[in-house]
């Protein structure tokens, strides 16, 4: 065991043993800033932190397009649906039976299903925008028949820290009312004990529970804003990023474009087909039950 | 381990200035670098756990299909969740640190 361990460390040793020679023939390209493709620079210049850039940018566009898509579909209901109407109406089932009802009373669930199905729709549209390449880049400008023009970039509103934790903010702070709404402040603290724990144990447990329900914040937060930032991070740095920034002779930047570059593709088809709707679909889910939790009488 | 490494560094013009910018700079890259690659194994485990209870269940009671998998779904986004706070932290140790 220990002879085979020796001898698949073999290779590690060796490495280890010249590291001049190993690195000495890295070229990173000091002029590639990954970082700076999350940069925001302010596009109109307004008093205090006002600026008007990239992040306000795409949250804009997601409003507009949010609402301006499904007052569009509702205005044109049809006995016959097309296929964008059946489309919505699937979605609007899912948040309607799934997501609202699912995890809340009947009562709460016809009282916030507006509220979920306006934070699915916002998130599911800011995510998927954040998937099409926009000239929005100004940093770097291409020349298009004269004309300066902002270079392709990939960004989404969720891919700001920002947005997910205002969203999770008044997720939090509703949960919270209707929690003293429906039990009193001293009923609601008291709730988060779970039923069942007798005696001494309820003082640790309800530390606990205090902890874990401002934990909620950055969880709930992080989350969205993590998995939106990590899978453009992935697209950037296998659709040419690495590349770059290698900085390899031809032959091998060929060789490693035509990998990356395919597994770019795999994970912008993983990005675009699972985690936008997932997570636009887990932060409304998790806001529903933590709506739920606060006013059910268990816990 | 090649000890020359240390009468060449000896040798050459690196003032303590320069080796604890580049120790820093190394320093910074090992905690993304571990960081997010560590926390990878654990929601690795629990999301190929999440998925084969799912296969498993399904297999037992195929009438059941659709609600095991909205709450399977559920499941899986918040298991992987869990690698990108690892991601996250590891990033603010590279760029805050």
């Amino acid at each position: 065991m220990i002879k085979r361990l020796s001898l698949a460390l073999m290779p590690l040793a060796a490495a280890l043993a010249a590291p001049s020679s190993a690195l000495a023939e890295l070229n990173i390209n000091e002029d590639f800033k990954p970082q700076n493709e999350f940069k925001l620079d302010p596009w109109i210049n307004l008093p205090g932190p006002m600026d008007i850039n990239k992040a306000v940018f795409y949250v804009i566009v997601a409003t507009i397009i949010t609402t301006m898509s499904m007052v569009y579909v509702a205005r044109r209901m049809q006995e016959r649906p097309n296929r964008i109407q059946t489309a919505v109406e699937a979605a609007y089932t899912l948040m309607r039976e799934n997501i609202a009802g699912g995890n809340m009373d009947r009562k709460m669930a016809a009282k916030w299903f507006p509220f979920i199905a306006t934070l699915f729709l916002f998130i599911w549209f800011s995510n998927m925008i954040g998937y099409l390449p926009l000239p929005t880049n100004t940093e770097h400008k291409v020349d298009i028949a004269g004309f300066e023009v902002p270079s392709l970039a990939l960004y989404a509103a969720t891919a700001n820290l920002s947005v997910p934790l205002v969203l999770t903010l008044v997720v939090w702070i509703a949960y919270h009312v209707e929690g003293f709404r429906a039990k009193g402040v001293i009923g609601f603290y008291k709730g988060l004990v779970p039923a069942g724990v007798e005696g001494p144990a309820k003082g640790p447990i309800f530390v606990i529970e205090l902890i874990s329900d401002f934990v909620r914040l950055v969880s709930l937060s992080v989350r969205l804003f993590a998995n939106i930032l990590a899978g453009h991070l992935l697209i950037l740095f296998m659709g040419g990023g690495l590349v770059v920034l290698l900085n390899l002779a031809v032959a091998g930047s060929v060789i490693l474009g035509l990998v990356t570059g395919t597994m770019a593709v795999a994970f912008f088809l993983f990005e675009i087909g699972l985690v936008a709707t997932l997570q636009a679909f887990i932060f409304s889910t998790l806001t529903a039950i933590y709506l739920g939790g606060a006013v059910s009488e268990e816990h | 381990m090649d000890l020359s490494l240390i009468t060449t560094l000896a040798a050459s013009e690196v003032t303590p200035e320069i080796a604890g910018e580049y120790g820093r700079k190394a320093g910074k890259a090992i905690a993304l670098g571990i960081g997010a690659g560590l926390g990878t194994i654990g929601p690795g485990v629990g999301v190929g756990y999440i998925f084969g209870k799912v296969i498993e269940s399904v297999t037992r009671q195929p009438e059941m299909r659709d609600e095991i998998t909205s709450i399977q779904w559920l499941g899986f986004a918040l298991t992987e969740a869990i690698v990108f706070y690892a991601f996250i932290f590891g990033l603010i140790a590279f760029f805050l640190g």
